[in-house]
C-alpha cells in the first residue's frame, strides 16, 4: 500500500466510516475530508475521535465547524504530497462527481492508492457490470486508475457473514476482470468472523457517525 | 427486489417511481437534493417528466398545471423552499387537485441552517397559504415507513383530490437504512379524473381548473364542500401508533426522528422502573385526537417532545383537554437530542409543565 490513500465509491457505500476506522487502526498521520457533496455524515464530524488518536484532520472548515455544504476545500489538502513520509487518507465525496476532485492533484507524480468501496446492497453497485461501470466513470472523472477494491457489503444491523461472502464472490469477479486486488474486507464488530476466509485485510468496523438510537 | 441499503432522500425518489409518478418539478435546496438528483436520472430514463424549474414558485405552479391535466405529480423541497411554495399549495388545494409534496425540514426561521429540524409543524398543519384549506400530512419515523407512505400517497391524493405532504427532517433524508420497496400497499378505488384538462376529445365540454369564485354564495358553498371532504379525511385517514400504553406513569408524544429517540429513552426509563408510554402521530393532519382519550386518569402527565419550540404542543393541549399535566421538551437549530435528555425531562417532569 502507498502511504497516500484516496477512498472513493458510490455514495452511501461506507467510505467515511472506513476512512475513520482505517486511520485510527493503522495510525495514519492525516485524514483529509474532501466531501463537498454531502451535508451530513462527513469525516469532519468525527474530529474528537481523530484528535484522540492524534490524527490531524483537514477539511473545508478552517478552524471551527461551519456546518455548511460549500463547494470549497482547504489548500492544506496538498500537505501529504509536499512533505515526505506522511501517511494520509483522503475521504472523497461519492461517485464520479466526488472523485473529480482528484484533478486538483494532477501536478503531483507520486503513486497513490485509489480504493473503491463497494456495498452490494447499494442498488447502483449490485452486480459486476454496474461496479465496472462505476470504476470507469471514476477513472474518467478523476484521471487516476483505481488501484484496489474494498468489500463493504452490509445491511447495517441486519448484516450476516453470508451477505459479506456473497459480496466477496462478486468482487472476485470484478477483481479478476479489472486486474485489481481486493485490499480489505470490512466486517462490523457484531458479525462473527471465525473460520471464514476473507479476501485481503480484515477491517473490523465500529460505526462512529451513527447514533445508538437508529 | 429484496432488501437494499438506501439513503432516505434516494428512497423517497424511488418510492415515488414505484407510486406511479408521472412528473416532478423542483428546485435544489439542502438537505433534499438527492431527491431531484435521483429523479432527474430515473424519470427521464423511464420516459417521464423531470423539470428543474427556475424557482420554487415556478415549480409549484408547474405542479398545479400538470395536476390539472391529470398527471401524478410531485415536488420536494426544504423549509424555506416550502415557504415559497405556499401560495401555489393553497391554489392547488382550492382547485381540489391531487399532488404529493415532500418537505425535508432544516433549521429555521429564515434561511436558518442545513441541519435537521422539525420546526415546520405549523407550516405543514396550519399552512402558510391563504384560506380554509388542509393538507393531508404524514410524518413517518423510518425510511421504510417513508417509502410505504409515499407509495400510497399518490392514491390518497387522487382519491380525495387533495395535496398530500410528507414531512420528514433532514436526518431521515440523509441517513441510511436497509429497506424493502415491495411491501404491498392498500388498494384503493381511484375515481376517473373527469376534471382533468385533457382536451374535449376526452370529455364533453370544457374542463376548467380554477380556485376563483367571485360570487360569495358560490365561494361559501365551495368552502362547505371542502370542509365536508376534510371531515371525511379525518374519519378515514387519521393514523397513529400507541406504544407501551398499559398503565403508563407518563406518556411521551413525539413524531418522526423524535419518536425514535423517545423509543430509546422509554427503554432506559423502564430500567429505572418508570413505565412510559408513547403516542406517535403518523398523520399530523388529521391529528390523532382520539388517541388521547386512551390515556388513563392515573397517568402523571404528558411530555410533548419536538425538534421545535412547542408547535405540536398546541395539538397536544387541544387533544388532552386539560385532563393531565402537559410538559414540553424541545431542541432546535439543527440539534438532534440524545435519549438521555428525554430521560432527564421525564425525571424532572414537574419543572417542565406548561402553565
Amino acid at each position: 500500500m502507498q502511504p497516500i490513500v484516496f477512498m472513493t465509491g458510490y455514495y452511501g457505500s461506507g467510505k467515511t466510516e472506513i476512512v475513520l476506522e482505517l486511520a485510527i487502526r493503522d495510525q495514519y498521520d492525516m485524514v483529509i475530508d474532501l466531501d463537498i457533496i454531502n451535508p451530513y455524515f462527513r469525516s469532519r464530524e468525527a474530529h474528537r475521535a481523530l484528535a484522540e488518536a492524534h490524527i490531524q484532520l483537514i477539511s473545508s472548515d478552517h478552524d471551527q465547524p461551519t456546518y455548511a455544504d460549500m463547494p470549497y476545500v482547504s489548500g492544506r489538502m496538498y500537505a501529504p504530497f509536499l512533505e515526505t513520509g506522511v501517511k494520509a487518507i483522503y475521504d472523497l465525496g461519492g461517485n464520479d462527481l466526488g472523485a473529480k476532485l482528484l484533478r486538483q492533484f494532477e501536478m503531483f507524480d507520486q503513486e497513490i492508492e485509489l480504493l473503491l468501496v463497494v456495498n452490494l446492497f447499494r442498488p447502483e453497485t449490485s452486480d459486476t457490470e454496474k461496479i465496472i461501470q462505476l470504476i470507469h466513470a471514476i477513472e474518467g472523472s478523476s484521471g487516476r486508475k483505481v488501484t484496489g477494491l474494498i468489500n463493504n457489503t452490509n445491511l447495517l444491523k441486519e448484516t450476516t457473514a453470508e451477505d459479506i461472502l456473497a459480496g466477496q464472490v462478486v468482487l472476485r469477479e470484478v477483481s479478476h476482470r479489472m486486474k485489481l486486488p481486493i485490499r480489505f474486507t470490512v466486517v462490523e464488530r457484531h458479525v462473527p468472523v471465525e473460520g471464514i476466509a476473507w479476501d485481503g485485510d480484515l477491517l473490523r468496523l465500529q460505526l462512529r457517525l451513527r447514533k445508538s438510537w437508529y | 427486489m429484496a432488501k437494499v441499503l438506501m439513503k432516505g432522500n434516494e428512497a423517497i425518489a424511488l418510492a415515488a417511481l414505484k407510486g406511479g409518478i408521472d412528473a416532478f418539478f423542483g428546485y435544489p435546496i439542502t438537505p433534499q437534493n438527492e431527491i431531484p438528483e435521483y429523479l432527474s436520472k430515473h424519470l427521464l430514463a423511464a420516459g417521464k417528466v423531470f423539470v428543474q424549474a427556475e424557482s420554487e414558485v415556478a415549480a409549484i405552479n408547474m405542479v398545479y398545471g400538470a395536476a390539472g391535466a391529470g398527471a401524478r405529480v410531485m415536488t420536494s423541497s426544504s423549509s424555506p423552499g416550502i415557504a415559497l411554495k405556499q401560495e401555489g399549495i393553497s391554489y392547488i388545494a382550492g382547485a381540489e387537485l391531487p399532488c404529493v409534496i415532500v418537505s425535508v425540514m432544516r433549521g429555521g426561521p429564515g434561511l436558518g441552517g442545513i441541519q435537521p429540524s422539525q420546526a415546520d409543524y405549523y407550516q405543514a398543519t396550519r399552512g402558510g397559504g391563504n384560506g380554509d384549506y388542509q393538507l393531508i400530512v404524514y410524518a413517518p419515523e423510518t425510511i421504510q415507513e417513508t417509502i410505504d407512505t409515499l407509495k400510497e400517497s399518490f392514491d390518497i391524493a387522487d382519491y380525495y383530490r387533495n395535496p398530500v405532504l410528507i414531512l420528514v427532517d433532514g436526518l431521515i433524508g440523509q441517513m441510511m437504512e436497509s429497506v424493502d420497496f415491495d411491501k404491498p400497499i392498500r388498494k384503493r378505488f381511484i375515481p376517473e379524473k373527469d376534471y382533468a384538462t385533457t382536451g374535449t376529445d376526452h370529455h364533453p365540454g370544457r374542463n376548467i381548473v380554477n380556485s376563483h369564485y367571485l360570487n360569495p354564495d358560490e365561494l361559501e358553498q365551495h368552502n362547505l364542500h371542502l370542509q365536508k371532504k376534510y371531515q371525511q379525511i379525518k374519519n378515514n385517514e387519521t393514523k397513529f401508533e400507541m406504544i407501551n400504553m398499559e398503565q403508563p406513569d407518563y406518556v411521551i408524544v413525539a413524531y418522526g426522528t423524535m419518536s425514535r429517540i423517545a423509543r430509546s429513552a422509554i427503554e432506559m426509563l423502564e430500567e429505572q422502573g418508570i413505565h412510559v408510554g408513547m403516542i406517535r402521530p403518523i398523520t399530523l393532519w388529521p391529528y390523532p385526537r382520539a388517541a388521547f382519550d386512551q390515556i388513563p386518569k392515573s397517568c402523571k402527565g404528558i411530555l410533548c417532545a419536538e425538534m421545535s419550540m412547542g408547535q405540536m404542543l398546541d395539538d397536544v393541549l387541544i387533544s388532552d383537554r386539560g385532563r393531565h399535566d402537559v410538559a414540553f421538551f424541545g431542541r432546535v437549530g439543527g440539534i438532534v437530542p440524545e435519549p438521555e435528555e428525554i430521560v432527564d425531562a421525564i425525571l424532572h417532569f414537574q419543572e417542565r409543565v406548561v402553565k
